[in-house]
């Protein structure tokens, strides 16, 4: 049998094993303050337009707005207004990065991406809208869940593109923990290219073996620019094949009007076909006439 | 100066018609491609923007994946052609092929990302008891389902217009063929009778014998049953009945007195109108004002 332990000893031993840590009655003001570490990411981006947005590109801009949970937002910016300004909107507004739709005579719509205070910035014209407000897209997702990132293999293949690529993923992905976010991966931005132009969706993924539901929504992004600096700055970049909505429109009316004025000239050619045309008579007829 | 213009003008027709001739030029109208403006790529200042760019953060806070699309299922690739992933020229226009092909960059994204995050540890999926707000309100997936439904109602019931169509057509074949084969056995039926008429005696007539039985089908007269646009014309229209002599005045109508007013034309207009029923709360005469005061005192 063993040898009984004292039951004092028992007890303090016990008492060593639970004993609390004890805090410090006060605490010293200079101590840093403890912070949330995990979300250390803080890039922020303005979403926000000029005057004079339709409002299917009003709905983009809302849907963009929505699916980004790091995105802030800003009132509509006066058309006199220097471009430049939106860079010192977004420092007050605590943003590193910019999404600016322009809105131009009321029916085209451009978009900036632009890394702010520093720059580069890129101009698109933003074409074929369809917003997530529409029924033909079946897909949903969590409001505030970080999408995975698709881009084209041709991405890697130019510089300008490498460039775009760059600062769209600074762009569209949502940090880590960020506090509006959900922990859960639910759905793809899918960026291509064709054509010379960037093609976005949007997809919802239902299963994980790459089952899939598009959500919107859809645009097309027709690259103009490459500037050095944020709005502003030495190109670097000029699209060669880019053609401006108001030349396309001077286009369609110039092929019209030259519609009317070939009627015209094939009515003329007829005529004058016509006169020509004689009938065959006796070539010795007009012989004898004198007059 | 005009030699060499013409000698221009004409090398450049000749080089036309080389590339007609090559099938580089099509018949029809040829737009002259004009040479591209000052276009600007300084692929060095690129570079350079891209490596100021760079923020150097891990992978986790990017989440991008390049890739190549997916091959395209098995079915698919007859309706694709034989170059799935080429978008250049006319193939961009070709919303099927566009789309198949950003959806498989897009599954190939999937299948190449969740496992990359779930070897860092990153749980993907939604457990089913997680409810949160959604992108898209419960009130627009519900009109989405609905359009979906009224869709495939539709498609359904086109496609029911279709096949009873087809019935029809082999309906009316079928007819034909009975009709014809009734006569040609009254033909036969005719050439028998005047056979035994002749004389043959010993052939007997064998259809007096057994005499086919009237098919039960044909007792059973179908019953008509308008379609279904019909119904809703006939609900609308009215079906059956006369309506040539529906407009006629009758006794009854014509001593139908219910809407006469015996008020409006026993009065005078003027009086008429003074009993008009905005007038209600005139202030009374003054011969009655003074005999009202008198009662009140």
């Amino acid at each position: 049998m063993a040898k009984k332990r004292k039951q004092s000893e028992i007890s303090s031993k016990s008492r060593k094993t639970v004993e609390p840590e004890i805090l410090k009655a006060t605490r010293i003001s200079d101590e840093p303050v403890v912070k949330k570490v995990k979300w250390t990411n803080k890039n922020r981006v303005l979403i926000f337009s000029s005057r004079g947005i339709s409002f299917r590109d009003r709905h983009l801009m809302k849907d963009f707005r929505q699916m980004m949970p790091h995105s802030k937002a800003e009132t509509k910016m006066d058309r006199k207004d220097k471009l430049l300004i939106v860079n010192e909107i977004s420092e007050m507004k605590n943003c590193q990065k910019c999404i600016f739709f322009e809105a131009k005579k009321k029916k085209d719509l451009y978009m900036w991406v632009a890394n702010t205070p520093r720059g580069p910035s890129a101009k698109f014209l933003v074409e074929n809208v369809h917003t997530m407000m529409e029924l033909k897209m079946t897909g949903n997702c969590l409001k505030g869940s970080r999408p995975l990132l698709s881009f084209d293999k041709e991405f890697d293949m130019f510089a300008h593109w490498a460039l775009l690529k760059e600062l769209f993923i600074q762009v569209f992905s949502t940090p880590q923990y960020h506090p509006k976010s959900q922990p859960f991966i639910d759905h793809v931005f899918n960026f291509s290219i064709a054509d010379d132009k960037i093609w976005f969706r949007n997809y919802q993924i239902v299963e994980e073996n790459a089952e899939l539901a598009e959500i919107g929504p859809r645009l097309v992004l027709n690259p103009i620019r490459i500037f050095q600096g944020s709005f502003g700055g030495p190109t670097l970049y000029q699209n060669p094949s880019y053609v401006s909505p108001n030349e396309k429109r001077a286009m369609m009316k110039r092929a019209k009007g030259n519609k009317y004025i070939n009627k015209i000239h094939v009515k003329k050619a007829q005529e004058e076909k016509r006169l020509e045309k004689r009938y065959n008579g006796d070539p010795t007829d007009d012989v004898f006439k004198t007059h | 100066m005009e030699s060499e213009s013409d000698a221009e003008s004409l090398s450049s027709d000749e080089e036309l018609q080389i590339a007609l001739q090559r099938g580089l030029l099509k018949p029809g109208l040829n737009l002259e491609v004009k040479p591209p403006k000052n276009s600007i790529n300084d692929r060095e200042g690129l570079k350079q923007a891209l490596n100021e760019l760079h923020n150097g953060l891990s992978w986790i806070e990017r989440m991008d994946v390049t890739v190549d699309p997916m091959p395209p299922p098995g079915p698919l690739m007859d309706q694709l052609g034989e170059k799935p992933d080429d978008l250049s020229g006319d193939a961009v226009h070709d919303d099927f092929k566009r789309e198949m092909k950003f959806h498989r960059q897009a599954q190939a994204a999937v299948l190449e990302g969740i496992p990359k995050l779930h070897t860092l540890g990153i749980h993907t999926k939604r457990p089913e008891d997680y409810f949160a707000e959604m992108a898209k309100s419960d009130d627009h997936m519900k009109k989405i389902r609905e359009k979906l439904l009224a869709k495939e109602l539709a498609m359904e019931r086109s496609e029911k217009a279709k096949k009873m169509r087809e019935l029809r057509k082999y309906g009316k074949k079928v007819q034909q063929e009975v009709l014809q084969k009734r006569q040609k056995e009254k033909r036969e039926m005719a050439e028998a009778i005047k056979k035994y008429r002749k004389g043959g005696k010993q052939d007997k007539l064998d259809f007096l014998e057994d005499r086919p039985q009237r098919k039960q089908e044909n007792v059973h007269k179908q019953v008509f049953q308008p379609g279904r646009k019909r119904e809703l014309k006939n609900k609308k229209y009215g079906f059956g009945g006369q309506k040539k002599r529906s407009k006629y005045n009758t006794r009854e109508s014509a001593s139908d007195m219910s809407d006469f007013s015996v008020r409006k034309h026993s009065m005078t207009p003027a009086r008429l109108k003074k009993t008009k029923p905005g007038n209600k709360n005139k202030r009374p005469g003054k011969m009655r004002r003074m005999k009202n005061k008198n009662k009140k005192h």
